[in-house]
């Protein structure tokens, strides 16, 4: 399995990284929302990947309420390119 | 995981591809986004030119009205869009707002010339034909981003490095500083 991240691995993961490349900022609720996850689900995984150097998260406000805005870092665009590069290779019987 | 088999990386990879589509085809544009922005355009076309062929006091308001005007609906329509969908795509703002796509530039500078000349000439009725052209076009190369940005929005999404904006500015104001000196 050289190359497969561990911090991305989770596909939950994966997929919140993944649609962080489609933007350059989301807010909380709307990837819980687009993920069908709950609060505590997302929280976890933002903090692991953020502790990674993965996602950058900051208070902001939407809609008049506090939230928090999660963007990908550019290390994080690189273990996700790396990732996925990896996983490409597995599907293709390349070790 | 880590034993993946190569289906189920497979069947992860698609998943996270296909969370990716939804994220970036589930975005709406605010109302009249192309129709505003073209719009906003055409008059900041047309105010400019006019300040350019003939300075003067009122001109200078004219001008200043139209940047104005254009700033405003900027301004609105990102703000709407942020509201509407809780996400922010440096691509759209840089692109679509700020025109910065190659279709959106070549478009204003054809237009912004054509304008400057039909108003020396006093042909005014070329100087409104030549801004809404260059709105239209505006708006159309807009329209052309998106579709390109929901085709493959990873590739789309980021804004130009502030580096290249930076260079587009001075370069925008070099030509405006060049052309005021000359008329």
């Amino acid at each position: 399995m050289l190359g497969l991240d561990t911090h991305v691995q989770a596909p939950a993961r994966l997929a919140l990284m993944t649609m962080l490349t489609a933007v350059s900022e989301a807010e909380f609720a709307t990837l819980r929302d687009r993920l069908d996850v709950s609060d505590s689900v997302l929280s976890k995984h933002v903090s692991a990947l953020a502790s990674a150097g993965y996602v950058h998260s900051r208070k902001g406000v939407h809609h008049g309420r506090r939230t928090t805005w999660i963007s990908l870092t550019g290390d994080g665009r690189a273990a996700l390119s790396a990732h996925v590069a990896a996983l490409r290779a597995l599907i293709a019987g390349v070790e | 995981m880590e034993n993946m088999s190569p289906e189920e990386a497979s069947a992860t990879l698609l998943a996270a591809d296909q969370a990716r589509t939804t994220m970036a085809q589930g975005l709406v544009l605010p109302s009249f986004l192309f129709a505003s922005l073209g719009a906003a355009v055409a008059l900041q076309l047309a105010t400019t030119t006019l300040e350019l062929v003939h300075d003067s006091v009122a001109g200078r308001w004219s001008l200043a009205a139209g940047v104005v005007a254009y700033l405003a609906v900027a301004a609105t329509q990102l703000v709407r869009f942020r509201r509407l969908n809780g996400v922010w795509v440096g691509g759209l703002a840089s692109r679509i707002v700020g025109g910065t796509a190659p279709a959106a530039m070549a478009a204003y500078v054809v237009a912004f010339v054509l304008a400057a000349w039909a108003a020396d000439q006093k042909a005014w009725w070329l100087v409104v034909l030549g801004a809404v052209a260059g709105g239209a076009a505006y708006a159309w190369s807009g329209r052309r981003w998106w579709q390109n940005y929901l085709g493959a929005p990873a590739a789309h999404a980021r804004a130009e490095s502030a580096a290249l904006l930076a260079t587009i500015v001075v370069v925008a104001l070099g030509g405006l500083f060049v052309l005021a000196a000359g008329s």
